[in-house]
């Protein structure tokens, strides 16, 4: 039986097809024109989609707003570094990134989530600024400067191995990385435990009525959110070859942030085309003006105030119509998981 | 759909960047610029800018460098390392530049060295003065023509010791990565001079309040006080010692950031009497210098400060450079750069074949009615320290 | 150093010059506090606000006047930009169900605008007006500028002002009864849609007034609005939001916790033991202090 959050996963997924079908065509086109930079930015644009998605799953599902997120994205960067100086291994650094972020979110999860709303907001925002701070100041980890060398590692799956240094080929890893991870946050909520998320942000004080514990499913979110950000955040040094505390600044999660609500609050696919439209207008609007945070801070207040859906908000009605009308259904409502409205206004 | 066009865009500029790279020979020498545009060191970027584009200017009005003419292009790199690198390797791959300069912070030069060495191009950086980007951290394609931490406090600790000999020394740096260095190079100068060491503090970098820290200053009573704070930092510094009563029977000594053009007016009379050790000083009186600040002045309508003076200074370099290795390929121009003497508005600086730090005379100066007055001078090889570079 | 030169030279003078700095922190998280307890708003461009107020008392200063007719002009000319922001910005958004994070939203978006504006019509280099009371006080040994004493004074005249109004008067019960039931104020005649425009403008303006206050001793310069908010935000929680009294109390115990800290440990790890102090607040007391100032 189809219902009508299956109906919009499935209009996100065709979104997400399109998505992939436009990245390998981008492929490629960098393939055979042998560009290097384009394939690299649009790398590093489908890295900090990840760090967008960890954020639209908080808050287009449980309605919490991480304004710390880029602490994950961070402490897998890091961990991720940390291990490649060693061992030039690609798996164990993702491995590393990804055991240290759960663990942190699990410490960061039990902190964060005994309050709700804006406290919230406060609270990861003041965690990541306090973690900052002492990478900041932490000679161990390269304090300010931040730690350069990290190699160019080879990729191996199996008998084939692909450098990262390759733009082709680790942009298609990257992107197998970002849609995989996509995949599984798509799956996870669509399962029953899933579904007590949406019902989170729906009515939280219900919720446990219906015999299920709201901490556990927030946790659940909180923790997979870090995770996602973290192993987003693992691939960083791998492109880059460094990490810096900035990293982990405000700027970072802002950045998150203005993704997720420019691709739309609650699809998840939104938070992916966002972080992309980000990098694209960040780099049209750098290059005559340097005063790019007027326009970026314009257009994100235009889109909470008047699009609040975002991107694919706008869009993901009319691909449901289609499917619904494809189906031969009567035409119902879009569910919107999605809207800021959701919860309640005092804490 | 957004992305389509994003694709279209990137396959056209791809398509563009091939040709103009088969056309480089010909066309201008492209020089790249990543420099803070936005953020806290937007200041100092912009000093970065102004000096660039006046030597740009006059070196095409003479003619160019070999014949072509010389066309900047800059990019904002928010004082983020992140966003330095990926503006870098735009200009490497897509605009194709010959050289780049203009990294502040030491984070995003250290990172953009390594992504040259990557790209095989060559880079330079006229502001950051944290001593690892020549030492344990150096890289065979980043050359530094400003002078770093250790050249400037071995010239101030050298005046110190004349003027104030083995007078109480208080420390009080920001807490970071350059802070800690700044005043450790300067202690060991100071310490081996025979200056005592009165107590240390490292307040966090964009402190509000400094009066918390005064208390401790007071009660150690210092003749000198050596900072290492820049930028908004300093001005609140001097001006709560000051409210304070505190600069009376103090001689307040720091970094060449710490008081700069950019912060003097905010300073104010907090800044009579601070003396540095730097590279430069709009006084200089030499003919060379004369001519660079009149002309600064009248295209920024703004003093040159040393950031300005040693981003003018080193297109110079690489102009005598290229018309020396009669390429602009890397390995040749990096040659030509190696022990490469040339004329700046400072003085004769002299590129240090062994670890790619320019050596130059260094100057005392001392604030007198807003102006850095030149008080004492350093000859280049007594200042310019050991070279600790190993990796080439 | 004997234990009579650490009284004097470094514990007494810590605990005034603390004083000094919880003052000014008060005065920036006072207008917070309001607007957070009153309208359930989070103002997120707060910061740039206070930045807005240093500005035009540098401009208009600059311009030849008097900086005891700022102190009066300037939160004054803060009113129509206040009313301005709470009727484009806050009020399209103010019934949205989860206003909180729509309003934290929008005014993010603000800050990231005014901070750039600034650097477009000011420069990007720091900049400070004169001390307009210059010279110091020395007693018994600790010395005190004028100016920080004239602040302590001005400030709790001040904080005393707005809590007299908002306690006392008939126009802050109008406003506390909005606050607490906006339907059942409106019922009553009170002018509900004016009364959260002239509530978020009084604290805008008192943002600027505290710009004002602040600029000689903590100098101007674009980015000087992310300068307070973090500690102004704790304090807000701590106090209890709404609760002036509560901010007053939160703002001078967690500057002298800072002060007397930075005495014994690295001055860094201050901000972790204010932050670390919000963190508890929040999760065994999310009250604050005094409670929310609509249901005192």
């Amino acid at each position: 039986m189809r219902d009508r959050l299956t109906l919009s996963m499935r209009a996100s997924h065709l979104l997400a097809l399109v998505f992939v079908a436009a990245a390998l065509a981008l492929a490629a086109i960098g393939a055979a024109s042998g560009d290097t930079f384009y394939l690299r930015l649009g790398t590093e644009a489908l890295i900090f989609a990840g760090l967008a998605l960890s954020v639209d799953l908080l808050l287009g599902y449980s309605g919490a707003l991480s304004l710390g997120q880029a602490l994950y994205f961070g402490i897998g960067a890091y961990v991720s570094a940390l291990t490649l100086l060693k061992v030039p291994s690609f798996w164990l650094a993702m491995a590393a990134a990804g055991g240290a972020t759960l663990v942190a979110s699990i410490f960061g999860g039990l902190i964060a989530n005994r309050v709700r709303g804006v406290y919230f907001a406060l609270i990861t925002f003041g965690l990541a600024q306090v973690v900052a701070k002492v990478v900041y100041n932490t000679r161990e980890l390269g304090a300010s400067d931040g730690m350069i060398g990290i190699p160019v590692i080879d990729i191996g799956f199996g008998p084939v191995s692909v450098s990262a240094g390759n733009p082709v080929g680790f942009f298609l890893i990257v992107l197998a990385i970002i849609m995989g991870l996509y995949g599984l946050t798509a799956y996870l909520l669509d399962t029953p435990f899933g579904r007590v998320l949406t019902a989170l942000k729906a009515n939280e004080k219900r919720v446990p009525f219906l015999g299920y514990s709201v901490w556990r499913a927030r946790m659940f979110s909180y923790v997979l959110a870090g995770l996602i950000a973290g192993l987003s955040g693992a691939l960083y040094p791998m492109l880059r070859g460094f990490v810096s505390p900035e990293l982990m600044f405000f700027a970072t999660s802002g950045n998150a942030v203005i993704s997720v609500i420019l691709g739309g609050v609650g699809t998840l696919i939104g938070a992916i085309y966002g972080s992309v439209l980000l990098v694209l207008l960040k780099s049209i609007i750098g290059s005559w003006t340097e005063h790019h945070l007027i326009v970026i801070g314009l257009i994100f207040m235009v889109c909470v105030m008047f699009l609040p859906k975002g991107l694919v908000g706008f869009i993901r009605p009319r691909i449901e119509e289609r499917l619904l009308t494809g189906a031969k259904e009567p035409a119902a409502p879009s569910f919107a998981p999605a809207r800021l409205e959701a919860g309640s206004a005092k804490p | 759909m957004k992305t389509t066009g994003y694709f279209a865009a990137a396959g056209l500029l791809a398509a563009t960047a091939l040709t103009s790279g088969a056309l480089a020979q010909s066309g201008p020498i492209k020089i790249g610029v990543v420099t803070p545009l936005s953020g806290t060191y937007t200041p100092i970027g912009q000093q970065v800018r102004w000096g660039l584009e006046l030597a740009a200017k006059e070196i095409n009005a003479a003619g160019g460098i070999a014949g072509r003419q010389v066309a900047l292009i800059v990019e904002d790199e928010e004082a983020n390392p992140a966003v330095a690198v990926q503006k870098a390797e735009k200009l490497f791959q897509v605009e194709k530049v010959d050289f780049l300069a203009g990294t502040v912070n030491s984070g995003s030069t250290l990172a953009v060295a390594q992504l040259a060495e990557r790209n095989a191009k060559l880079a330079a950086t006229t502001v950051s003065f944290a001593d690892s980007i020549t030492t344990d951290k150096c890289s065979p394609n980043m050359f530094r023509v400003n002078a770093r931490a250790e050249q400037q406090s071995v010239a101030l600790a050298a005046w110190l010791a004349k003027e104030k000999p083995k007078a109480k020394v208080y420390y009080l740096g920001p807490d970071y990565e350059m802070g800690r260095s700044t005043v450790a190079a300067f202690k060991s100068s100071a310490e081996k001079s025979g200056a005592p060491t009165g107590g240390e503090v490292f307040a966090p970098l964009d402190s509000k309040d400094y009066t918390q820290y005064f208390g401790q200053i007071r009660a150690s009573r210092p003749q000198v006080l050596y900072t290492s704070v820049a930028g908004n930092d300093t001005v609140r510094l001097l001006t709560q010692l000051q409210d304070f009563g505190l600069l009376t029977n103090l001689q307040v000594v720091g970094a060449s950031g710490t008081v700069t053009s950019q912060n003097i007016g905010a300073i104010g009379q907090a800044a009579e009497g601070f003396a540095t050790g730097v590279g430069y000083s709009p006084q200089i009186d030499t003919p060379e210098n004369k001519a660079f600040v009149t002309a600064f002045r009248a295209a920024n309508k703004a003093d040159p400060d040393l950031y300005g003076a040693d981003s003018y200074g080193l297109l110079f370099a690489y102009k005598a450079a290229v018309e020396k290795a009669g390429s602009t390929e890397t390995d040749k121009v990096r040659e030509a750069l190696r022990g490469l003497s040339w004329q700046t508005p400072q003085g004769t600086k002299t590129i240090r074949a062994g670890d790619h730090q320019a050596m130059q005379p260094m100057y005392v100066v001392r604030v007198a009615k807003g102006k850095f007055d030149i008080i004492d001078k350093v000859d280049a090889d007594k200042a310019i320290g050991p070279d600790a570079c190993t990796r080439f | 150093m004997n234990a009579l030169d650490y009284l004097q030279f470094v514990l007494a003078p810590q605990v005034v010059n603390g004083l000094a700095l919880g003052v000014a922190v008060v005065l920036v998280a006072l207008g917070l506090t309001i607007i957070f307890g009153m309208l359930d708003v989070i103002n997120m461009s707060h910061g740039e606000f206070y930045a807005i107020g240093a500005y035009a008392a540098l401009a208009l200063g600059a311009a030849g006047i008097n900086f005891w007719f700022l102190l009066v002009l300037v939160p004054v000319l803060m009113v129509p930009l206040g009313m301005a922001a709470e009727r484009l910005l806050i009020r399209p958004v103010f019934d949205s169900r989860d206003r909180h994070v729509t309003t934290l939203l929008v005014t993010f978006g603000l800050a990231l605008v005014v901070e750039d504006l600034l650097k477009v019509a000011f420069g990007p280099n720091t900049q400070r007006p004169l001390t307009p009371i210059p010279g110091a006080t020395e007693l018994a040994g600790i010395i005190v500028p004028n100016y920080r004493l004239f602040l302590i004074v001005v400030g709790a005249a001040i904080v005393s002002g707005v809590a007299y109004v908002v306690y006392r008067t008939r126009l802050g019960a109008m406003v506390r009864a909005a606050a607490f039931d906006r339907n059942m104020a409106a019922s009553l005649g009170v002018p509900v849609a004016l009364v959260y425009a002239g509530t978020f403008a009084f604290g805008v303006a008192l943002a600027g007034l505290a710009g004002v206050l602040l600029a000689p001793i903590y100098s101007v310069f674009p980015t000087m609005g992310r300068d307070f908010i973090l500690l102004a935000f704790t304090v807000v929680i701590v106090g209890g939001m709404g609760s002036i009294w509560g901010a007053v109390v939160a703002g001078l115990l967690l500057t002298q916790v800072q002060a007397l800290a930075s005495l014994v440990i690295s001055p860094v790890w201050t901000d972790p033991i204010v932050f670390g102090t919000m963190v508890a607040f929040l999760v065994f007391r999310p009250q604050g202090l005094f409670g929310r100032l609509g249901h005192a």
